[in-house]
């Protein structure tokens, strides 16, 4: 890009002036207060607009400052460069009621819009602020460092990047891992289902268990109930064989139907009869009578034994009669249930077995998880390579930002410094005698020329377009054989150079040395 | 499957084993042995297979079948006679999920019948592996293997896998059914018979470039259509799509029977072009990063993410 022709119709202390610029060394001199600054800033205004600050900024923003001194309604002026091999007629109108921007390409007639960016392709993403942090060199005021530093950060993330000024690192970041979360979230929503469904077997498992175990008390009591009747079977049992022992010979005799056994009563009448017809009278009737007595006493007796024995095993029944079913049931019956309670709980188990192994084949994860798993893989992998590409492109660009500017520092110093180192951050040191010392610590002259080296070296890095670059009065510090050496590397560097001076050191210079250049005088 | 071999009046009823999914319940048992009782023709012959295996207190131990069924309960190689049919059928039962040697190979023939049937379960490396050559020369008429469920013969008209007579899961595609037989003088001669009332079918569509979400629908309504509405899809997406349509595969269910959409296309990215294009940016340094990413590996799916999600947030 060149820059043609100043056209300033109203503009600080300009009007209908009209300054024409030439390809290479541009000087421009004016003793203080001949209007350089107001020059420079026109040349930026007409490239980037000027916008007018809201509030109270507005009392001192660049806008009033070069706000024209009569005519106050009338600002406005014209450029004419030429960009890519074509020439443009840039005219802007700067003021609040006639604000307007005009962009015509002279070589083909074509009107072009400002406000649908034709200017901004122009410019290559040259912005305002890179803008004033390279092409523009001033003096030195502050350590021009880390705005030049962020900017060539956005340039190693791709911002500015040729061909494509509008990838953009931290929302491509941003959006990968706003989908990882999608992911993750998804993933968790099947976990959760799956636990779900697992919850939804361990509870049946669960039921079933409560079954089994109550099913175990059951047969325990069964059982329990089984034991005391065998027991008591048992005790029956010996309790009848003792009786069996204690029993009287009579009692083995006599048939049980009877109370009394009819060979007793035989033998008891036989004793009466006997003792009546063989004793001697009057005795006779006296035994008789006792033994009659005897007899009938006996029998009464036996007859009551029998009486008791009935009369006791009607109050059992009766006893039977309240006491609960259970023990009512036969034992039979008991038998038959505690075999049914066994199978049962045997199926009871097996269906809690085979639950249980249907929860082991489900601890498997499907396919879907799997599925999802692998993508948030790719998502982590691909946000690591993005960052590792931005990564190595920023490093690329420091290395080659190193390179040119080392390449510049040591045109300018006549080798004396052969390599500027600078960092991610723009930290820069010299190598000087084998080692590297901080700029910090070199004379400001040198430390002058180190950032004129560096925002030339970024210029040319970060902008395909080979602007103008605009010198404002830098080379106060520097001694005559580096301006001298600067002044040379400017006439070469293919740039078009324009440089604002209010002293006459550089045309000096340059006409000593037979460097061409072209001159205005403000 | 019971009622079709009353009607046909078939002899001999061979289950291969796994009739049960698992440990059977007692009462199970009793259906199932219900319906064999109504076999007026038919002596079925059972083993209990790697998912049913005998297990301790298995109610295969203690369980008394009707006078037609024959459950071989051995856990060696032993065989059921059937007079009437003058058969013997060999097979053993599973007592424990795995077993790894190949028994069945080391089969020696023991009976004086006409006619040998082998009733095999397995045939995986971990379920009684075999050769078939090997069990094919020591002198069965026929073997009737189970296990794997997609049927399949593996030597004709001798050897051969009915597979389940219904798909058990989504991954059980294709044709299910049973294979019917005849063994006489002549030998023997199967077919196999289609029973199955629906399959499980994995079914790729191929996305065009330009199909939105609802062309995909509409696309795999026809398809569907055409396979039978009664079967099961499982479908994944093969191709390439637009990057920029997102599909919403949890509307793309019209009838009910899409199980599962797996979504395996690719943003359709011209690496190459995008390359050229941006040799110098981050886009193009990015695109190199990955080299050659197979299509299918992780790397490629990064690659895609990361290059979608660069020209997406494109400014302007």
């Amino acid at each position: 890009m060149r820059l043609l022709e100043l056209d300033i119709k109203n503009f600080g202390k300009f009007h209908n002036r009209s300054i024409e610029f030439q390809d290479g060394l541009q000087l421009v001199c004016g003793e203080n207060e001949a209007g350089k600054s107001t020059l420079h800033t026109f040349i930026r205004a007409m490239l980037f607009g000027l916008e007018r600050r809201r509030g109270r900024g507005a009392a001192n923003d660049t806008f009033s400052r070069y706000e024209p001194w009569e005519n106050g309604t009338y600002y406005a002026g014209g450029l004419r460069f030429e960009c890519g091999g074509r020439q443009f007629w840039l005219q802007r109108n700067f003021d609040k009621y006639s604000k307007k921007a005009l962009l015509v390409c002279e070589t083909d007639g074509e009107e072009l819009s400002v406000e649908e960016g034709d200017l901004d392709m122009l410019l290559d993403g040259l912005t305002e602020t890179s803008y004033e942090n390279t092409l523009y060199i001033g003096q030195l005021h502050a350590p021009a460092g880390q705005a030049l530093a962020a900017e060539l950060k956005n340039y190693a993330a791709g911002y500015y990047a040729a061909g494509d000024s509008s990838l953009n690192l931290a929302a491509a970041l941003e959006s990968l891992s706003a989908e990882k979360k999608t992911v993750d979230k998804e993933a968790k929503q099947v976990l959760l289902d799956k636990q779900k469904k697992r919850e939804t077997v361990e509870q049946e498992a669960a039921y079933i268990w409560r079954e089994l175990h109550h099913i175990d008390d059951k047969i325990e009591e069964v059982s329990e109930e089984l034991e005391f009747r065998k027991q008591e079977e048992a005790q029956e049992q010996d309790k009848l064989e003792n009786e069996w022992v204690k029993k009287r010979f009579t009692d083995v005799l006599r048939p049980a139907k009877w109370r009394v056994h009819p060979v007793e009563i035989l033998v008891i009448l036989g004793v009466i009869v006997l003792a009546f017809l063989l004793l001697p009278n009057p005795l006779n009737s006296f035994v008789t009578v006792v033994a009659a007595l005897l007899g009938a006493i006996y029998t009464w007796n036996r007859m009551k034994i029998g009486r008791r024995g009935q009369g006791e095993a009607g109050i059992e029944e009766l006893l039977e009669g309240i006491v609960p079913e259970e023990e009512l049931a036969s034992t039979d019956k008991l038998i038959w249930e505690l075999e049914h309670l066994t199978e049962e709980r045997k199926e009871k188990q097996v269906e809690y077995d085979n639950l249980q192994e249907q929860l082991q084949e489900q601890d498997e994860l499907g396919g879907e998880y799997q599925k999802l798993d692998r993508r948030r893989e790719a998502l982590l992998l691909a946000a690591k390579r993005l960052e590792d590409a931005s990564g190595s492109m920023q490093k690329d660009l420091t290395l080659r930002l190193n390179q040119r500017a080392s390449e510049i520092i040591e045109a300018v110093t006549g080798g004396r410094y052969k390599k500027l180192a600078a960092d991610e951050e723009l930290h820069m040191g010299l190598l000087f005698q084998g080692r590297y010392a901080a700029v910090e610590q070199v004379s400001r002259g040198t430390l002058e020329q180190v950032y004129f080296a560096l925002r030339m070296a970024a210029a040319e890095i970060l902008y395909d377009e080979d602007f103008p670059v605009v010198l404002d009065d830098t080379f106060a510090f520097y001694d005559d054989v580096r301006l001298e050496r600067t002044l040379r590397w400017l006439a070469g560097c293919g740039h078009q150079v324009i440089l604002f001076s209010c002293q006459n050191r550089e045309e000096e210079i340059m006409k000593r040395n037979g460097i061409r250049y072209a001159k205005t005088i403000l | 499957m019971i009622g079709l071999c009353e009607e046909e009046q078939t002899e001999l009823l061979l289950i291969a084993g796994d009739l049960f999914h698992r440990q059977p319940l007692l009462r199970e048992l009793k259906e199932v042995d219900y319906l064999f009782r109504t076999l007026t023709k038919t002596q079925v012959v059972l083993v209990a297979g790697n998912h049913d295996y005998i297990k301790k207190d298995s109610y295969y131990r203690t369980f008394t079948w009707s006078s037609n069924v024959h459950m071989i309960l051995s856990r060696d190689i032993s065989y059921v006679e059937i007079k009437e049919l003058d058969t013997a059928v060999y097979g053993l039962s599973y007592y424990t999920k795995e077993m790894e040697e190949p028994l069945y190979e080391q089969i020696r023939l023991k009976d004086d019948r006409r006619f040998r049937i082998l009733l095999a379960h397995g045939g995986d490396e971990r379920h009684l592996p075999f050769r078939r050559t090997v069990v094919d020369k020591i002198g069965f008429d026929y073997a009737a293997l189970g296990h794997i469920h997609k049927p399949q013969e593996l030597i004709p008209d001798r050897m051969a896998y009915a597979g389940a007579l219904e798909p058990t899961d989504k991954n059980d595609t294709g044709k299910h059914g049973f294979i019917k037989g005849t063994l006489d003088e002549n030998g023997c001669s199967t077919v196999f018979v289609l029973s199955a009332s629906r399959e499980y079918i994995h079914m790729e569509v191929e996305v065009e470039e330009d199909m939105t979400g609802f062309g995909l629908r509409s696309l795999l309504e026809q398809e569907i259509r055409a396979l039978g509405m009664q079967n099961m899809y499982k479908v994944t997406l093969k191709g390439f799509k637009d990057p920029e349509v997102q599909f919403d595969l949890n509307n793309m269910d019209t009838f009910g029977n899409v199980l599962e959409i797996v979504d395996d296309t690719r943003p359709a990215f011209d690496f190459l072009r995008l390359l050229a294009a941006n040799r110098n940016n981050l886009l193009g340094k990015y695109i190199e990063g990955f080299g050659d990413a197979e299509p299918d590996s992780i790397e490629y799916e990064a690659l895609c993410a990361g290059v979608q999600a660069l020209l997406e947030t494109k400014r302007g």
